[in-house]
């Protein structure tokens, strides 16, 4: 160790940080966050992954419809691509971002930044920004891009792409849910069990018994999203009000992310 | 034995060494967690520009303490005030002026070292990134970390954990800097370089450390807290525990013994004498009810005697070993 210099030594251009109150390190922990995303290899594993799986499957069905009339062909794609969008992301953001709180509880590296000053909802409202921009982006935005591509040369109908962008805006808010109740419950439980199971259950749970339970209370749960959004993009509205489990949707997330934020306050390290 | 250590406060208009602008003054910190009790009552007073070493057996609840007065953890009942701000209120603003160090510093694994310090670095500043880099650069030469600036922390080594935990520290110049063990995981040379950055920054800044190592407490640190099973049994300037005992004296003779223990129980100030003879040497521990008396009488009586050579004498002093054994180990009975 060699010569030492202090802020009583040095006539420094940094200026003090100003964000107080909750905001507090938000900006530094966004971009810290956002760069586990963006500067590591995860934004192109989960690239491939989404892409290989919905774009993949997606193509599948395109090539098998090819005997089939015009408008069910494009039902068939469509269905199967945002009906299994909504699923099979949900449960991948579960199983990626499961340890996202609770691995950082764990390990200690929360205690660490909570030791700067940093607000505690900043720590979380942090993880819910970066990890839904990079699930928005590598498993639903670049799928959906690589979609209206594919429907271009292997359909036989046209995509109304406002109709298909709204859809795509549905599964977006399931997505959104998914993020928010994982990290959600990251900041309630000590372990990534729970979480794990709670967030993977309730996605499974929503397609075995969806059709058993009375419409009332499925309609009040975030599993209609992906029929939802396949209504928008073929432009057929269901027996139900579409606007119900979109508003209870984005409302219990926002419950969630109230409540996340709260336990995390009174977390001790 | 006894010690001129002042004894846990239970009075906090009464600190032991009265400071007007104390940076840590702690009333009745408490910490329970569920039936088991962390902390009992600390009051604790640290003067600003200290550095101030806080002593406990492993659970004595130094670490606990420590993250009481970060906010990282909420009191059960009493009260924690840095710079005069609240502890749990005031948390935010208390840890802009704070560096921390935990036990065991864990970071990103995939951040390398210079990246840690830049997201360290950005909770305190905002400024061309060059001024940020070089406060970086200045702040890996101090640790000793210039050449592994650039590998991700994945691979450091317990030391160099240590090394980069005591970097982002202090990478904001704070007003007080808090180190949990920071000599625990260093060699060594590793542990001196830290002392010495210690001693350096006094000047400039406040430590309050946990250790377990008592010589670099005895060797930097102004003031010493004592803390065991959650209690605090002693709080004191360094040198006042270590000045030695007013009532004890060590003398040691060549000669006749008896007659000196003799000439020595004339004195109805002597309460204890204790002798041990080796080598033709003996050693005499004497207590005594009359400080004053002792100090003008004590010697004298003894070179009166005759045949008797008087090789050493003094009052008693005390290692922070010995103060601390029979501190903790005065708890424990």
């Amino acid at each position: 160790m060699t010569s030492i210099t202090t802020a009583a030594t040095v006539e420094s251009p940094l200026a003090p940080v100003q964000a107080t109150g909750w905001r507090g390190g938000l900006g530094n922990l966004v971009r810290k966050e956002l760069g586990q995303w963006w500067a590591t290899r995860l934004w192109w594993v989960q690239t491939l992954i989404w892409v290989l799986l919905l774009n993949g499957v997606a193509t599948v069905v395109m090539l098998e419809g090819a005997g089939m009339p015009s408008e069910e062909v494009v039902t068939e794609a469509v269905n199967t691509f945002l009906q299994m969008g909504a699923i099979t992301i949900g449960i991948g953001v579960v199983l990626t971002i499961q340890g996202a709180v609770v691995g950082e509880k764990e390990l200690g590296t929360a205690a660490w930044v909570m030791s700067k000053p940093a607000s505690r909802a900043s720590f979380v409202l942090a993880k819910l920004i970066a990890n839904s921009v990079g699930f928005l982006a590598t498993a639903l935005l670049i799928p959906s891009l690589i979609f209206v591509v594919q429907a271009q040369f292997m359909l036989p109908v046209s995509l109304d792409y406002g109709q298909f962008a709204l859809a795509v805006g549905v599964v977006a808010l399931s997505v959104l849910f998914y993020v928010v109740l994982t990290i959600g419950l990251g900041c309630m439980f000590k372990g990534r069990g729970p979480v794990a199971g709670l967030g993977i259950g309730l996605v499974l749970v929503g397609q075995f018994f969806k059709g058993m339970l009375p419409l009332p209370l499925v309609m009040a749960t975030p599993w209609l999203l992906g029929d939802v959004a396949a209504s928008y993009a073929l432009d057929s509205p269901p027996e139900f009000n579409r606007m119900i489990p979109i508003i209870v949707t984005a409302a219990v997330a926002v419950v969630l992310v109230c409540l996340g934020i709260w336990r995390f306050h009174r977390e001790e390290f | 034995m006894q010690t001129k250590v002042v004894q846990n406060q239970s009075d906090p208009a009464a600190p032991p060494h009265p400071v007007p602008e104390p940076v840590i003054h702690t009333v009745g910190l408490t910490k329970t967690f569920g039936q088991v009790s962390a902390l009992e009552g600390i009051d604790l007073t640290v003067p600003r520009n200290s550095i101030v070493g806080f002593l406990g057996p492993n659970g004595a609840g130094k670490t606990t303490a420590i993250k009481l007065l970060l906010g990282l953890s909420r009191p059960t009942s009493g009260k924690a005030t840095l710079f005069g701000m609240d502890s749990v209120q005031d948390s935010l603003a208390i840890r802009s002026r704070v560096g921390y160090l935990a036990q065991d510093p864990r970071f990103y694994t995939h951040m390398t070292a210079r990246e840690t310090l830049e997201f360290t670095a950005r909770f305190f500043y905002q400024g061309p990134a060059a001024a940020i880099r070089a406060r970086i650069d200045e702040t890996l030469e101090l640790v000793g970390l210039a050449d592994k600036a650039d590998r991700p922390t994945k691979g450091f080594s317990g030391g160099e954990r240590q090394r980069l935990g005591i970097a982002q520290a202090q990478i904001n110049y704070p007003d007080l800097l808090i180190l949990d063990e920071p000599a625990a995981a260093l060699d060594p040379v590793g542990r001196r370089d830290v002392l010495d950055v210690m001693e350096r920054l006094r000047a400039y800044t406040t430590i309050f450390y946990s250790t377990h190592i008592l010589d670099d407490v005895e060797r930097v640190s102004d003031y010493v807290a004592i803390l065991d099973h959650g209690r605090m049994v002693a709080s004191s300037s360094t040198a006042e525990l270590l000045d030695g005992d007013s009532t004890t004296y060590e003398l040691t003779i060549r000669g006749d013994e008896q007659a000196t223990l003799r000439a020595l129980r004339t004195h109805p100030w002597v309460s204890d004498i204790r002798s041990v003879s080796q080598n033709g040497s003996t050693a005499l521990t004497i207590s005594v009810t009359d400080e004053r008396a002792a100090e003008s009488g004590l010697l004298r009586s003894v070179i009166a005697t005759d045949d008797i050579v008087v090789t050493a004498f003094g009052r008693r002093h005390f290692n922070l070993e010995d103060v601390f054994l029979q501190l903790v180990k005065g708890q424990g009975e």
